[in-house]
This record gives structure tokens, sequence and C-alpha cells, in this order.
């Protein structure tokens, strides 16, 4: 089959659209997912919280935070506050003092305690202060499967290989559910000719998100009801509301259209 | 005659000391642990309703209406809670309920 002026047409569009992307999303990689939180920081004389996703992530599912903790999957709208926290809901779930992660206790979040309290309070109110963290991303990443985009770490090969082991369950927060059931993929067929189509695995994603976090409120639709757009995607719907913002990126086109064209 | 009286009479002054202690002391063990059971009883019906969601396709059509009906109950007992607990749980119950509902929907259109 010749291409036709119309394909090119379309292939024309769509690498400006891929060099867009590529080019907004191209943030320091230890930046990438970083969400900065201020709703109520500059009331109590604080800096904004800087919270980075991939310190987070490499320790616990995208459920545990964002189902059984109960933090939006839209920045801003927790609402978080020092008394939430205190009370041990949002980031006091685990920043309480008493709970361990590889047998290092999480250091409280919020404590009231005078002394240091200035560099307690940096630890998170972080925002255009120059703190060394006691997690280094360049320490951490160096050890992991390399990637083009986002944070430059292929998630996905970090879990499979078990580099990454991210916890789904926390004690007195989360329920003790039976083992997922993996769903068969998803074939979604992509409009044009010249990129092959969409691959879903379900199982991919449900290690980190299990059911709830993506149906139904970023996928309501049943399996062939609706045609998704890369611009909509583009726009932070669908795929978009993690791919291009915690997810691997947008311009990592063939991480999604993988079904072999011949 | 006498005893048997006498029991009656025991039972109940036990039973109005209980009443008056309750009533008088609003912060006394009895009145904590009636809401420490009246939490836990909430608590309970949520977990027994949301641990269901990873297994949500192998249910039958009967058991998600059940569940979907189930968390319809269980939501006016949970907006009574403080401000925080109840937005996190008010959300979580609502993805539990939203899931089962969408595989129900699914289901039914097969």
């Amino acid at each position: 089959m010749k291409p036709t002026l119309k394909t090119f047409a379309v292939a024309a569009c769509f690498l400006i659209f891929a060099a867009g992307s590529g080019a907004r999303e191209r943030v320091p990689p230890q930046t990438y997912g970083r969400v900065i939180i201020g709703n109520h920081s500059a009331g109590a004389g604080l800096a904004p919280v800087v919270f980075d996703h991939w310190l987070h992530r490499a320790r616990y599912t995208c459920r545990l935070c964002h189902v059984d903790i109960g933090f939006s999957m839209k920045a801003g709208a927790t609402n978080i506050t020092a008394a939430t926290n205190r009370q041990g809901f949002h980031c006091g779930a685990c920043h309480d003092g008493k709970r361990r992660y590889d047998g290092k206790i999480i250091f409280a979040s919020c404590t009231e305690s005078p002394v240091g309290k200035e560099a307690l309070c940096d630890r998170c109110h972080a925002w255009r202060k120059n703190i060394a963290h006691e997690n280094d991303f360049k320490a951490f990443a160096e050890k992991l499967p390399k990637d083009v985009f986002g944070n430059g770490i292929s998630w996905e090969a970090a879990e499979k290989s078990g580099q990454v082991r991210p916890l789904d369950f926390l004690e007195g927060v989360s329920l003790k559910r039976p083992a997922l059931k993996a769903q068969k993929d998803v074939s979604i067929e992509a409009n044009v000719t010249w990129i092959s189509d969409v691959v879903f695995s379900h199982k991919k994603h449900a290690v980190w998100n299990g059911c709830e976090v993506c149906h139904p409120d970023i996928f309501p639709i049943k399996r062939g009801e609706k045609k998704y757009t890369m611009l909509e995607i583009d726009e932070g719907e669908y795929c978009g509301v993690c791919h291009g913002k915690v997810a691997f990126p947008l311009a990592s086109c063939e991480k999604c259209h993988t079904r072999p064209t011949f | 005659m006498r005893k048997k009286i006498a029991y009656c009479v025991f039972i109940l002054a036990a039973a109005a000391a209980l009443v008056c202690s309750v009533a008088v002391f609003p912060d006394n063990a009895f009145r904590s642990a009636g809401i420490a059971c009246a939490q836990d009883d909430w608590k309970a019906e949520f977990e027994d309703i949301c641990f269901r969601t990873d297994d949500s396709l192998s249910l039958t059509n009967e058991e998600l209406r059940r569940l979907v009906s189930r968390c319809d109950a269980l939501k006016p007992r949970i907006e009574k809670l403080d401000e925080t607990e109840r937005k996190v749980f008010l959300q979580r119950l609502r993805m539990c309920r939203d899931l089962f509902a969408f595989v129900l929907e699914s289901q039914e259109k097969k």
C-alpha cells in the first residue's frame, strides 16, 4: 500500500505533537512526578510541600495512597492539613513516627515538638529551599533499569525484576484483599496505519492500581464503546491522568503502541 | 417468695444503676465502649464490603447488586463520622460502590 498525502499529513501532525509533548515533559528526571502542595502552608508560615512521586512509588503502590489512604488524583484536592496528618490521616497514615519501612522508623509529619521545628518541617515544606534530602534520587536511580523519558527509570522493568517491590498493604489502613485475578490484555485499534495498535495490559496496571483506581473514575466506559484520542489523553484524560504526570510520558509512543504490525 | 422478690429488686437496682451511670457520666466507660462498638460496627461492614473489589469480576450479578445495596446502606452511617474520617471513608466507599456498579453494568450488557 502506497502512503498517501493524507498519511504523511497525519504523520507530520503526530511528530509535531510528540515533539511538543516531549519538550513539555522534559523536566529533570528527579522532578518528574513532583507535586507542590500549598493549600494551607502559607497560612502556617511555611513553604509549600514538595512531594516526589518517585520516592513513594518505589515503596508503595498507587492504590495504597490513592484508595486506601484517600489521596486525590488531582493535585491539591485532598485538603491535607497538619491536623489531619496528626490524626493519622493523609501523610500521617505512614508518617506517624511509629511505622517502619525497611526497618527504619518513618518520621512523623507535622509534629508539634518545638525542638528543631524548622528542620523537621523543612523535610516536606521544602519548596524553593535548598534542602539536602536523605533519599538521593541519583543514588536510587543508578541501580535501576533505565528509560528515556520521565524519571529515566523503567518502573515496569524494575518491578518485574524485583528491584522495586511496592507494598500494597498498610496495617490498620488497607483491607486484606484476596489475590487479584489477572485480566486479559485489551487491544485498542489505532485509527491510522503508520502506528501500531495499543496492547493494554491489565496485569501490568493492576499491580500498581488494583481495579478501583481506574474503574470507573478514569475509565467509565466499557470496552470498545469509546474512541480515545491522543489530544484527550494529552489534556490529562483517560491514560493521561497518570501518563505524562507520574507514569511514563506520552512521548514514549512505543510503550503502548506495541502490537506487531507484521 | 421473699427470696424471689429480693432477687427482682436486685436486678432492677442493677439496671437502674447502669442507666443512671450512662446518663450522669456522659464520658464514662459504658458510653465509650458503646461508641467503640458502633465504630467497629461500621468499619467491619465497610471492610466486609470493600475487600471484594479485587475479585469483583468473579461475583455474580446478584452478589454485586447486594454489595451495591450494602454500600448505599452504609453511607449514612459514615456520614455521621468526624470530618476527615468521613471524607476519607466516603471516598473509599464510593470507589467500591462505583466499581461494583460498573462491573454489574458490564456483565448485564454482555
